[in-house]
C-alpha cells in the first residue's frame, strides 16, 4: 500500500549528526518533503530524533534517525526552516533543547505549569533544564501599538491567542501563540492496537475525524495484519472526499461572512449542512465518526445506496456550482479578497506549507497523488493549482477541488466494485522494533501518523502531525503589511485547526 | 445581484421545524436497553466493548455522560443489550440525569425563577476549553438557516458582558482552565453555565489525559448537561429549550 510504509527499526542505525543534518536539508531543497520529525525515548535516558520524509514519487517514503544527548540537540532550522515548530514541540514534550532555535517559545504547555514538567521524558532520566518562558517578540519604533486577541474569541470558535503589532492600521508582526486546546493526545495513543485508538483519532480534529481516523486505521491494520477490502477502501474514499465538499464548503461561507457578504454565507451555511447529512446518511454521524473498523468500515456503512448518494450528490454540486459562481465573480467579493493576505510561493516552499494553502501558493503537494491510498491509486482526483497565494487564490482552490471531488465521486460511485482482496502490505512482522507511518490527505492537507511498535505489537509512541501544524505560520506571514480589519478574512482564509495543532 | 434574488426566491424556506422526528438510518442517536442488558449477559459484554467506560456492567447502566455513539457496544452485543435508535432526543440535566437506568428517563429544567428570566430571552456567550471542535461546530450550526436559534429568542453573543451564560465545549484543558473561569467570572449574574458533549460531561475520550480537568463540572456549577460526541443540533435545540420550560410540540415553524 502505497500511503503506509514500514521500517524496521532494527536495521536502521542512527546516523551521524551530520548525515542526519544532510537529510533534513534534502527536504527543503529536493524533491522529496519532510513529513514527520519526532523524538522518542526508547529506553529511559536514551533519545531518538525520527524524521520522515517522501513523495517524490507515488508512495516513496524515506526515514532517518539521530540520537541526541539527554539535555540538548543542535537545531536544524538553519538547514530546514520546516522543522521550526517540531522542535519547539520536541522540547516541550521532552525537554530536549533545540540549541540555537531561533525562537523557542513553549507550544504546549502555559505559566501554570511546573518548569520541569515535560509528559513524554520518563522520570529515570537525567533531570533536563527548566523550560523558559514565553516570550513576546517586541516590534519598537515610533508609534507602533499592540493589540491582544485572545484566546476566547468572538464567535464560536477554538481559542487561541494573537498578538498584532501594527503601524496604524497595518500590521507589522502577528504572533501566534497556541496550545489552549492541549489536550495530551499523543500520551494517550501508546498501548495495543485497539479500537479505541480510532475513536481518539476521529477527535484529533472534529472537523477532519474521517482524515484522521482514516490515517489511523491504516496504521493500526498494518500493525495487526487485517487490511480492508476495496470496498471499504473505497468508502473511505467517497468519506474523505464528502468530509473535503463539506468544510471547503462552510469555509466559503465562513469567507462571506467575514467580508458582509450574507448571500453566500446563508447558502454555503445551508449546503455545508446538506453535506454532512450525506456524512450521516453513509457513517451514521455528521462528521463520519463510526466510518471505520480495524479491517473494515463500521456494519452499518454505508447506510445510503451509492445510486441514491449520486443522487443527492448531483444535486448538491449543482447548487454549490450556482452559489460558488455568484460569490466568486461577485465584484464586491473580488476587491475585498484579492491581493488580500497574500502568502508568496517562495515562503510556502521554504517553510514546506501543506495542503490547499500551499496549492494556493504555487506548492504542489498533495498526498492522494503521491501517497495515494488503494481508491486513489488508478486516478486520484484533478490537481488544483494556483500561484497567487491570496485569500481569493485560496477561495477559489476550495471552489475548484469541490468540483475535483464531485468529479471524482461520479467516477467512483458510477464504477464497478472493485473485486478481490488486497495483498497485506505493510505488514509489521512479528519480532522486533518497527516504525509505522500512515498519510492521507485532509481537506486541510496531508495528515501524518506515525507509530513506534514494539516485538509485541504494542505501540510506544505515537506521532500525529495534522496539517494546521505545519500551516500556523503562513497566517503570519499572510497578514504582514495587511490591516488588522482584514485579519478575519485572512485567518477565515486558512480556517486551521487549534484542536489538531495543540494535541 | 439578479442571481442572488432568483437563488434565495428559488430556495425558499429551508428552517427545520419542531419536533422533527426521527434522522435516517444508520444516525445513532437514543439507545435502546433491551432485555437482554437488563437482566442477561448483554451488560458485560456491551462493557468490555466500551472505550470510555459509560457502561456499569453490575448497576446496568448506561452513562451518556462517557458515552461517545460509536456503537461499538451494539456491535459487540448483536443489538440484542443495547441498539441506538435514530431519534436525536438525548436526556439533558443535571450530571446524574444522564445515567440511564431502567426505562424511566428524567430531566432537569431550569428553576422557575430562571424560566421566566430567560426562558424567553438567552444570550450564551460560548467558550472552547480543549475539545475537539466537533461540539463547537455544532454549536456554530444552531446559527445556521436550518436549525436558526435566533427564531427562540436565544443567540451567541462575543462578550461575556453581554450574556446570560456560558456554552461550554470541550473536557477544560488546563490551558484554558483560567480563560474559562475568567469568561464566566465576567458574566453578570444570575448566570447559567450549559456543558454539551461527553467531553464536557466527563472528559470524554480525553478523560485521564494529565491535561485535561475531566468535564467542566470539575471547574464550573453546571446548570445543564447535553451528551453527545457531538450532540447534534437538534439534541442541542430540544435540551436548551427543554431546559427552559419550552416545549418543542408548542413552537411554530420558523
Amino acid at each position: 500500500m502505497r500511503c503506509v510504509h514500514t521500517f524496521d527499526l532494527g536495521n536502521s542505525a542512527p546516523l551521524a549528526e551530520e548525515a542526519f543534518r544532510a537529510f533534513l536539508r534534502e527536504t527543503s531543497t529536493g524533491a522529496d518533503r519532510l513529513l514527520t520529525l519526532f523524538a522518542e525515548e526508547p529506553s529511559p535516558g536514551r533519545f531518538l530524533l525520527h524524521a520522515v520524509a517522501g513523495g517524490a514519487a507515488p508512495g516513496r517514503f524515506l526515514y532517518a534517525c539521530v540520537e541526541t544527548s539527554p539535555r540538548s540537540f543542535r537545531t536544524f532550522t538553519d538547514v530546514c526552516p520546516g522543522t521550526h515548530w517540531f522542535e519547539r514541540e520536541i522540547y516541550d514534550l521532552f525537554g530536549l533543547m533545540p540549541e540555537g532555535h531561533p525562537e523557542l517559545n513553549p507550544l504546549r504547555f502555559h505559566e501554570a505549569w511546573p518548569k520541569k514538567f515535560f509528559p513524554l521524558r520518563s522520570t529515570d532520566a537525567p533531570a533536563p533544564d527548566p523550560r523558559r518562558g514565553y516570550r513576546f517578540l517586541v516590534v519598537r519604533g515610533e508609534g507602533i501599538h499592540e493589540v491582544a486577541v485572545g484566546p476566547v474569541h468572538a464567535g464560536i470558535i477554538e481559542p487561541g491567542h494573537f498578538r498584532f503589532s501594527c503601524a496604524g492600521e497595518t500590521i507589522q508582526n502577528l504572533e501566534i501563540r497556541l496550545g489552549y486546546q492541549h489536550k495530551g493526545i499523543e500520551s494517550l495513543f501508546p498501548g495495543g492496537p485497539e479500537m479505541g485508538k480510532i475513536l481518539l483519532s476521529e477527535s484529533i480534529s472534529g472537523d477532519t475525524a474521517v482524515g484522521h481516523s482514516t490515517a489511523c486505521v491504516r496504521l493500526l491494520e498494518a500493525i495487526t495484519a487485517k487490511p480492508a477490502d476495496p470496498s471499504a477502501e473505497r468508502w473511505r474514499a467517497v468519506a474523505l472526499e464528502i468530509e473535503r465538499i463539506s468544510n471547503h464548503c462552510g469555509d466559503l461561507g465562513g469567507l462571506s461572512t467575514d467580508i458582509g457578504y450574507l448571500f453566500g454565507a446563508a447558502h454555503f451555511g445551508r449546503l455545508r449542512g446538506a453535506a454532512l447529512n450525506l456524512l450521516l446518511r453513509i457513517t451514521g454521524n455528521r462528521f463520519g465518526r463510526g466510518l471505520n473498523r480495524i479491517g473494515g468500515i463500521g456494519p452499518r456503512v454505508p447506510g445510503i445506496a451509492p445510486e441514491d448518494l449520486m443522487a443527492e450528490l448531483g444535486r448538491l454540486r449543482a447548487e454549490m456550482k450556482d452559489v460558488g459562481t455568484t460569490l466568486l465573480d461577485a465584484p464586491s467579493v473580488g476587491v475585498r479578497m484579492e491581493g488580500t493576505g497574500r502568502l508568496l510561493p517562495h515562503t510556502a516552499k521554504t517553510l514546506q506549507f501543506v495542503g490547499l494553502t500551499a496549492r494556493a501558493s504555487g506548492r504542489d503537494v498533495d498526498a492522494r497523488r503521491d501517497f495515494p491510498s488503494p481508491a486513489y491509486v488508478d486516478s486520484p482526483p484533478v490537481n488544483v493549482l494556483l500561484d497567487a497565494g491570496d485569500v481569493m487564490a485560496r477561495a477559489r482552490v476550495r471552489f475548484l477541488e469541490m468540483r475535483a471531488s464531485f468529479d471524482w465521486l461520479s467516477g467512483i460511485l458510477a464504477g464497478a466494485m472493485p473485486p478481490g482482496t488486497i495483498a497485506a502490505e505493510g505488514v509489521v512482522p512479528a519480532a522486533g522494533r518497527r516504525l509505522v507511518v500512515s498519510v492521507e490527505e485532509g481537506w486541510r492537507g496531508e495528515i501524518v501518523h506515525a507509530a513506534v511498535v514494539d516485538g509485541e505489537k504494542r505501540i510506544t509512541r505515537y506521532k500525529v502531525v495534522d496539517p494546521s501544524f505545519r500551516n500556523w505560520p503562513a497566517l503570519s506571514f499572510a497578514v504582514q503589511k495587511n490591516v488588522i480589519s482584514d485579519f478575519p478574512v485572512c485567518n477565515k482564509s486558512f480556517n486551521l485547526s487549534y484542536s489538531g495543532t495543540d494535541l | 445581484m439578479l442571481e442572488s434574488i432568483l437563488k434565495r426566491a428559488s430556495v425558499g424556506n429551508v428552517t427545520v421545524a419542531l419536533p422533527a422526528g426521527d434522522l435516517p438510518s444508520p444516525f445513532r442517536g437514543m439507545p435502546e436497553v433491551g432485555e437482554a442488558f437488563r437482566t442477561g449477559g448483554a451488560a458485560a459484554t456491551c462493557a468490555k466493548a466500551c472505550a470510555t467506560d459509560a457502561i456499569d456492567p453490575e448497576k446496568r447502566t448506561i452513562d451518556l455522560g462517557r458515552c461517545v455513539f460509536c456503537g461499538l457496544c451494539e456491535e459487540a452485543c448483536g443489538g440484542e443489550g443495547i441498539r441506538f435508535s435514530q431519534n436525536p432526543r438525548l436526556p439533558w440535566g443535571k450530571r446524574e440525569n444522564l445515567v440511564l437506568g431502567g426505562s424511566d428517563v428524567s430531566l432537569a429544567p431550569a428553576s422557575a425563577d430562571l424560566r421566566s428570566l430567560l426562558g424567553r430571552s438567552l444570550h450564551l456567550r460560548e467558550v472552547s476549553a480543549g475539545g475537539c471542535n466537533g461540539c463547537d461546530l455544532e454549536a456554530q450550526a444552531l446559527g445556521n438557516p436550518i436549525f436558526d436559534l435566533q427564531r427562540f429568542g436565544i443567540d451567541f453573543v462575543a462578550s461575556p458582558r453581554h450574556a446570560d451564560g456560558l456554552l461550554v465545549t470541550g473536557p477544560v484543558s488546563k490551558n484554558m482552565r483560567e480563560a474559562l473561569v475568567k469568561t464566566y467570572e465576567a458574566i453578570a449574574e444570575p448566570r447559567i453555565v450549559i456543558a454539551i458533549g461527553a467531553c464536557a460531561a466527563s472528559g470524554g475520550i480525553f478523560r485521564g489525559s494529565y491535561a485535561v480537568e475531566d468535564g467542566v463540572g470539575n471547574v464550573l456549577p453546571v446548570d445543564l448537561f447535553i451528551p453527545g460526541c457531538p450532540p447534534h443540533p437538534l439534541t442541542l435545540l430540544y435540551a436548551i429549550l427543554g431546559f427552559l420550560g419550552r416545549s418543542p410540540e408548542k413552537i411554530p415553524r420558523g
